[in-house]
């Protein structure tokens, strides 16, 4: 029996790219999931302003409803502290995964599986909601930068998938 | 693709982010061991099941998490209104 851990991945080193789409896996990253009543108590734990709209996103956070924020940042960043607020936080980052979509075509490949009008998502906007049957969050970074939170077990269907409709 | 509206979200989003949560305002009895087994039966089981306007809990799912309640017409299947839960009935 090895006595050393390893970690496999479930997404490709390697990019997708063609079609003017490139699909790559997104670089490792801390993720907490954050549940409280109000923004201004989510603000005081991570120390500045957190969202208080759902679908905004702002420093690393996204309002995902109206209890629930998401903070992503970078990977050896430290939990947020909630000692004696009202706030629960849970550590989701090896929970989650993330494709980058990126490319003219970005907004078209997704929309092969996401019932979402993506030609009217803000920049900057993150929401909650699905390719087909798989729960993602998307969020718009730039105009043709899509990046798509997937739970681990469902990324590589997820991968399958989009690199399928880009290659098509 | 029926669009529902999320009250939380506050827009119109595709049906399939939602799940369906029964009838609505049904309230849980205060004191279930008084209850005899109908009246019992009748808050677990008994629903209005009407044909036309239907108060109904729906949770949007894979989007904001909520549950809230909406009106809908059973015959049509269109949505008349959506409000928070908690709200008094519309």
């Amino acid at each position: 029996m090895s006595d050393v851990l390893t970690r496999s991945e479930p997404l490709p080193a390697e990019a997708f790219s063609g079609n003017q789409v490139v699909i790559r896996a997104a670089p490792a990253m801390a993720r907490f999931s954050l549940r409280a009543r109000t923004a201004a108590e989510v603000s005081a734990v991570l120390g500045f302003e957190a969202p208080a709209k759902i679908g905004a996103t702002a420093h690393g956070v996204a309002c995902l409803g109206p209890d629930e924020w998401m903070y992503r940042g970078a990977p050896d960043a430290p939990p947020p502290v909630a000692a004696g607020q009202m706030v629960a936080i849970t550590e989701i980052s090896h929970r989650n995964t993330a494709i980058v979509v990126e490319g003219p075509r970005g907004a078209e490949v997704l929309s092969a599986g996401c019932p979402l009008d993506l030609s009217k998502f803000d920049i900057g906007r993150a929401t909650r909601t699905v390719f087909e049957t798989v729960e993602i969050i998307v969020e718009r970074e730039a105009n043709d930068r899509f990046h798509v939170e997937v739970w681990r077990s469902f990324a590589p269907w997820l991968w399958t998938a989009i690199t399928q409709v880009a290659a098509e | 693709m029926i669009l529902i509206h999320c009250p939380y979200c506050d827009e119109d989003r595709p049906e399939i982010e939602f799940a369906y949560g029964g009838e609505a305002h049904i309230a849980r009895p205060l004191d279930p061991s008084a209850m005899s087994d109908a009246e019992w039966e009748r808050y677990l089981f008994i629903r209005n099941n009407p044909r036309g306007r239907h108060h109904e809990r729906w949770r949007h799912s894979h989007g904001c998490g909520r549950f809230f309640n909406a009106v809908r017409d059973t015959v049509t299947d269109k949505f008349e209104t959506t409000y928070k839960a908690g709200e008094p009935r519309k």
